[in-house]
């Protein structure tokens, strides 16, 4: 037995001189970078970001308006803990990695003010699980299904009215890891539909529709995305119509219809490649049933479509959750430009910028390791590439 | 009247009138939403001739082109185009390399390799571009100060100015521009040469023999191109002389560093994280695609008595490319727009330089216009490049 695994470990590692080579080079390369980071780690003090934690997360918004943020995420936690349990009903393995994640995450965000309410925070969130645990035998679970769905889709709207009853801040003081998420909400939200419309035009047969779809979404696809927001910036205002003063629109504004035009155009591509992949012979049964048009599409058509794309639309998804960090091109501060002005700005903490986007980075890279997860189990429970 | 509308009935029942009927309603709306741009837009300065004018900003990079700030617009934008070409190319280059050899790594049986491959594309796939572009200009400027700076046996100064590396400098004797011909002419020689070697090689099944040597095609074009490149050199008396980077402290205690190659900080930074974060994607395809090839490729190769190297470089690699390629060019074209990223750690390239005369001229709408004609021919250039690239590659086995 002891013999077998010392084979074994004699091949994998050093079965030939090039093999050799490589081991050795990548237990130094490992060494010196475990090494680095955790001196690193013990070395740098986190001052600049625990004395920040409120600027990082919500930005500049006023003190009395912090408790939309956290109903905000009560309600976020509620939703995301038990669709957990519900659709993806996650491994041991799994949930020992998001409780984890969890922990630093509070460990890094807790005050001594906000104790209490992180304390609420992380009980909503067990709790949610639990219950969704106990009751996925029961006939419940069907309608707690439809329930939580029919929240997600109204959860940017629930967002919205949360961030503007009662008087709330002007959109320009919303900030931090709050606008980056608001962002990417609202143009996934918007720029999804979009872009469904645009791919079925791209696709069609009929010349007019298909060229100007066409044109909108390579101009789109074209310029880089910080050129249109410069845009935004610039011209987005003169071009708007006059009335209900549209014409100073507030930048937050601006910025998302620039990403969701740019959402659009980019799922458009990912659909339109998932439209093709149907048979031919699909949509020849539904014309010879005479479905009309409208029903061809929506219950022929499009669900295929979309199935097969479902891992590129959330690798799409990604990559527009990590493009808001570029709306520091209008001027918004959101999480990434918090984390750079901080050390730039106050002198007591000059030269902690490595600190300070270490914790930024590990911020965007939760948000899009957990889509990614999603995305590879979505993959593998519909048997994409298996059939 | 009635007959009107009969006719008109019978007319529209076909799918073929209808289908034109719905095109034109769409073109019309169109056709209003688009007067209304231009309607708007006519309001603004729509030309380029401010272009003309003094630029008015000095440029920190330039290269092949001299620049300075009293020279017009034109030409000030065309060292941002240089710039970011430049970038892209060398980018595009390194991350292609590391990409598929990441890519390889994750498939390999040697745990560590694709452990280390694993976590690379994991960890650097899911954070922003621009994190990576700020963290490694923190890291190059946390390079220790021009007066304490490195110098490896003064060849390489590396300071937090940039690091200066050995390069080579056209003497006085005039006679460089002839050796670049040459060694051009001695490049075009030794392919021919390889090429005809190689073709002849696949044809006869045997080497072509020369004084009973066996010639190999590669080490003969290589040996030409050597052997003319050093007699050229001695004859036309050393046309280029190795430019040793020196660092010198002046009468009043300011260090200066001249000579050499410089690569600096922002260049540094753009290039490595644009390298870096591509290559992650590029990772992802190489290993797909291996991975999509039937596993009967590698066992077919295996029983021939091909070694692991063989299998990969001979078998899989190239018929993997064919299902590389389309994707690859889609992240080049990713990898140019995303160089425009470079505006935040000011790296003078395209956007960058644009922005300033947007700033200055306060005409955006057609400097924009601009960036975006100047973005889609550079992504048009590197579709039809790599079209034909792929058109090669599809016609191997077929």
């Amino acid at each position: 037995m002891l013999d077998k695994k010392l084979k074994w470990i004699f091949n994998t590692f050093s079965g030939s001189v090039f093999n050799t080579v490589i081991s050795t080079f990548c237990i130094v390369l490992l060494f010196f970078v475990i090494n680095n980071l955790l001196g690193f780690i013990s070395n740098s003090e986190w001052a600049v970001v625990t004395e920040n934690r409120r600027l990082l997360l919500i930005g500049r918004m006023p003190q009395e308006e912090e408790w939309r943020a956290w109903s905000i995420l009560w309600i976020s936690s509620f939703l995301i803990f038990s669709s957990l349990k519900s659709f993806i009903s996650p491994s041991k393995k799994e949930l020992t990695f998001i409780f984890l994640i969890v922990m630093i995450l509070c460990l890094i965000f807790t005050t001594e003010s906000s104790i209490f309410k992180v304390i609420i925070t992380l009980m909503i969130s067990s709790f949610s699980y639990l219950l969704t645990k106990y009751i996925s035998d029961t006939p419940i679970i069907h309608k707690f299904n439809k329930f939580l769905i029919f929240l997600w889709i109204f959860l940017v709207p629930l967002v919205f009215c949360l961030l503007l009853i009662a008087d709330g801040p002007k959109p320009t003081l919303w900030g931090g890891f709050l606008l980056n998420i608001i962002l990417a909400s609202v143009a996934i939200g918007i720029g999804f539909p979009l872009g469904l419309l645009f791919a079925l035009g791209r696709a069609s047969s009929l010349p007019a529709i298909k060229i100007v779809c066409t044109v909108y979404i390579e101009t789109i696809r074209g310029a880089p995305l910080v050129a249109w927001l410069l845009l935004a910036w610039f011209v987005l205002p003169k071009f708007l119509p006059e009335f209900w003063g549209l014409n100073d629109i507030s930048v937050v504004v601006r910025a998302m219809i620039i990403l969701s035009a740019f959402t659009s155009a980019y799922t458009a591509e990912v659909i339109r490649g998932g439209l093709q992949s149907i048979p031919k012979g699909q949509i020849e049964a539904a014309d010879s049933l005479n479905l009309n048009v409208f029903t061809k599409t929506s219950i022929i058509i499009l669900p295929q479509a979309i199935r097969v794309v479902i891992p590129a639309l959330i690798s799409t998804f990604i990559g527009v959750f990590k493009d808001t960090s570029l709306v520091f091109i209008l001027a918004l501060t959101d999480l990434l430009q918090v984390g750079r002005i901080i050390p730039e700005q106050d002198p007591e903490f000059f030269g902690k910028a490595l600190e300070a986007l270490s914790v930024v980075a590990f911020m965007f890279w939760i948000v899009s390791i957990a889509l990614s997860n999603l995305s590879s189990r979505v993959e593998k429970s519909m048997g994409i590439g298996t059939r | 009247m009635n007959l009107f509308i009969d006719k008109l009935s019978k007319w529209s029942r076909s799918q073929r009138n209808r289908n034109l009927i719905y095109q034109i309603i769409f073109l019309l709306f169109i056709g209003l939403f688009v007067n209304y741009l231009i309607a708007k837009a006519s309001l603004l300065e729509l030309t380029l001739n401010h272009f003309n004018s003094r630029a008015g900003f000095g440029i920190s990079h330039t290269f092949l082109i001299d620049y300075s700030s009293n020279n017009d617009r034109w030409s000030a934008y065309f060292t941002g185009v240089i710039n970011t070409i430049r970038v892209c190319l060398v980018a595009i280059v390194i991350a292609t390399l590391i990409g598929t050899l990441m890519g390889v790594a994750r498939l390999s049986k040697n745990i560590l390799f694709s452990t280390i491959a694993f976590l690379y594309v994991e960890i650097l796939r899911n954070t922003p571009l621009l994190i990576q572009i700020i963290f490694w200009q923190i890291i190059f400027l946390k390079l220790p100060r021009i007066s304490e700076a490195l110098t490896l046996g003064s060849t390489v100064v590396i300071s937090n100015r940039g690091i200066l590396l050995p390069y080579a400098k056209a003497s006085e004797t005039n006679s460089s521009n002839i050796f670049l011909y040459i060694i051009l002419l001695a490049i075009i020689l030794a392919f021919c040469i390889s090429y005809y070697l190689n073709k002849r090689e696949d044809i006869d099944g045997m080497k072509f023999k020369l004084f009973n040597i066996n010639l190999n095609g590669n080490l003969t074009g290589t040996l030409i191109f050597l052997i003319i490149s050093v007699f050229a050199y001695y004859i036309l008396q050393k046309p280029y002389i190795i430019d040793l980077p020196s660092l010198y402290q002046n009468s009043k205690g300011t260090f200066l560093q001249s000579g050499g190659f410089e690569f600096s900080p922002e260049f540094g930074a753009i290039l490595f994280a644009l390298v870096i974060y591509t290559g992650t994607f590029i990772t992802e395809i190489v290993r797909g695609s291996i991975q999509s090839l039937p596993k009967g490729q590698t066992e077919a190769a295996l029983s021939l008595g091909l070694s692991n190297y063989q299998t990969m470089t001979v078998i899989l690699l190239p018929q993997a490319l064919r299902s590389i390629i389309p994707p690859l060019t889609n992240q080049f074209l990713n990898l140019t727009k995303n160089s425009s990223l470079a505006v935040v750690i000011a790296y003078p390239e395209l956007f960058m330089v644009s922005r300033t005369i947007m700033n200055n001229s306060g005409r955006a709408l057609p400097v924009f216009f601009l960036i975006l004609f100047t973005y889609l021919s550079l992504s048009l250039f590197i579709s039809v490049f790599m079209n034909l690239i792929n058109r090669r590659v599809t016609r191997i086995g077929t």
